[in-house]
């Protein structure tokens, strides 16, 4: 519990931080929101002379996008790529830090065995990550009541929402395996930032080439949002694919940290 | 039962050595010494006694139960200091020692009183941000931090390093009070002259082998001295020629040697030298290996 409890109070601020520009993306983007339902049919003719790939790029449906979901799907689209930073942030440091800080030492010498450190970090990660989807929830609830002009089903906001917390799961899962596998991680961002944006483009190039095979490649298109509109549920296929990764990524992360030989910090 | 004992402890980092067949018998309540030039397998020992590293061959036991299948048990009763100390910056001093502390299964309580007796002995003030901290108070947090939950063994991994004399005294005074209450103490260090002060036996460990263990008594009778003379005019070289001198070194007016054997002795001929100045002073651990232990081959 003791280091569950610190690695929450290590991470308060950066969490803090995080829920905040999550709220502020949702709330400007929702703000906007009205002024692109004023007029539907001037702007949907504009967007449509966009090229079809640009729009795809952009992941902008024509058919949803003016609805109160589908502009939400959109501005998710964002707030995915922000969010996978942080859970990779904290999936990578939570565990990397006792190297890079050099007080692996301390906290591998004390009365306690590693797997018990793992799985209280991993705790602890778990918990920032509920945190921020709590917060995430909340505020898209909020944001969406307020500049919505039509009604809407909480279910179906809440269900486009929660993939933020499926993607940061997967994110999670990825840094941790990555922190035990990179011997010296001297940048958390070093490391988040590239894998991020890497599957990120992947998941975009996929969209526009028009190869549905990608999406099994990026965790951000496990969750397509008109599925979810449509069908109001989730692709099981990507549960049970995300839920894999997940157990194989944190297992391997258990059984290198138990195995590996913490080197002299000097 | 042996506070620490290993069987053929062996470590390789890839293919580079680390230790080699190491046997070492640390007695319940003895002050260990554990000495070595850098890198000769010190820590990589330490390092493997507390878990933080893996065997590749051998085996090691403390108080009797292997240090890999009863880790967390065995450290429940293990205090260490490491030759350099980080800990998390964002911490107070106090804090950090807390955290510490919860990792025991004791009295908090009595460890916090423990702590604040110890933070003014050592003269450290326990508000201050582990980042303000010089290295030296650092220092003074990692010895709190591996005493405060009065730990059956102490393991000191070359600690004094940082430490200004006075606290080096102190701390010195501290580990003797904690040995005469019980405590077994395993304290490596490279220099030979603070191992003498506090240990009853000590290990001498080279290449990754341990090719010696003595009483310090022993090793104090059997003491290596280097000594550096300045002459009035260019010295004979036999006039040094006597059991016991080694690595001699003459240039123009200055001489440079080794002694080991009878003070007397060596004063004798010092007597009939026309001395401008002298020094006498301990040699390094090097020097007593390649003169002294390499002539005798010893194993």
């Amino acid at each position: 519990m003791n280091v569950f409890l610190r690695e929450l109070s290590a991470y308060r601020k950066s969490t803090i931080i995080w829920c905040a520009s999550l709220s502020a993306i949702l709330i400007v983007f929702m703000a906007l929101y009205p002024a692109f339902t004023t007029d539907v049919a001037a702007t949907k003719q504009v967007l449509s002379q966009f090229p079809e790939a640009l729009r795809t790029a952009l992941n902008i449906s024509l058919a949803n996008f003016f609805t109160i979901y589908g502009f939400y799907g959109y501005l998710l689209g964002f707030a995915l790529l922000a969010g996978a930073i942080q859970a990779m942030n904290v999936g990578t440091g939570i565990i990397s830090k006792e190297v890079s800080g050099k007080t692996a030492d301390f906290l591998l010498s004390k009365p306690m065995t590693r797997t018990r450190v793992v799985s209280a970090k991993l705790a602890a990660a778990l918990t920032i990550i509920v945190i921020t989807n709590v917060v995430f929830c909340v505020v898209s609830y909020l944001a969406t009541l307020m500049a919505a002009t039509e009604t809407f089903a909480a279910g179906t906001l809440f269900l486009l929402a929660s993939t933020m917390f499926l993607v940061q799961l997967v994110f999670l899962a990825l840094g941790a395996f990555f922190a035990v596998l990179i011997p010296k991680i001297k940048s958390v961002i070093a490391v988040s930032m590239p894998t991020v944006f890497t599957l990120y483009i992947i998941g975009t190039l996929g969209d526009v080439l028009g190869n549905d095979k990608v999406r099994y490649l990026s965790p951000f298109k496990f969750y397509d949002t008109n599925y979810i509109i449509r069908n109001v549920s989730l692709e099981g296929k990507f549960i049970a694919i995300e839920t894999a990764f997940i157990v194989v990524a944190i297992a391997a992360s258990y059984v290198i940290y138990i195995k590996k030989d913490v080197r002299a910090s000097a | 039962m042996n506070a620490i004992e290993t069987s053929k402890l062996t470590k390789f980092y890839g293919t580079s050595r680390g230790i080699v067949d190491v046997d070492m018998t640390v007695n319940e309540g003895e002050i260990y010494g554990f000495i070595g030039p850098n890198g000769a397998g010190k820590s990589t020992t330490i390092r493997t006694l507390l878990g933080l590293i893996y065997a590749t061959s051998g085996s090691a036991t403390i108080f009797g139960k292997d240090v890999i299948k009863s880790g967390p048990e065995i450290r429940q009763e293990i205090g260490y200091l490491p030759s350099e100390v980080f800990y998390y910056d964002d911490m107070r001093a106090i804090d950090l020692l807390k955290y510490s502390a919860s990792f025991y299964n004791k009295d908090q309580k009595v460890i916090g009183t423990r702590i604040k007796h110890l933070a003014e002995l050592l003269d450290l003030d326990l508000k201050k941000k582990i980042d303000d901290l010089s290295y030296g108070n650092k220092k003074k947090v990692g010895i709190i931090q591996g005493l405060a939950h009065e730990p059956k063994l102490i393991i000191l991994d070359e600690p004094t390093g940082g430490l200004d004399p006075l606290i080096q005294q102190q701390f010195f005074h501290l580990l003797k009070e904690e040995n005469a209450k019980g405590a077994t103490i395993l304290f490596s260090s490279h220099i030979l002259g603070e191992v003498q002060k506090l240990c009853d036996r000590v290990a001498i460990i080279k290449d990754g082998t341990i090719v010696k263990v003595e009483q310090i008594k022993t090793l104090l009778e059997n003491s290596t001295k280097r000594f550096k003379l300045e002459l009035v005019n260019t010295p004979d070289a036999s006039a040094f020629d006597i059991d016991g001198v080694g690595d001699l070194a003459i240039a123009n007016h200055s001489v440079s040697f080794l002694y080991r054997g009878r003070v007397n002795d060596i004063t004798k001929i010092l007597a009939e030298q026309d001395l401008i100045d002298f020094l006498v002073e301990e040699p390094d651990l090097e020097e007593i290996f390649m003169h002294y232990y390499q002539k005798e081959d010893v194993q």
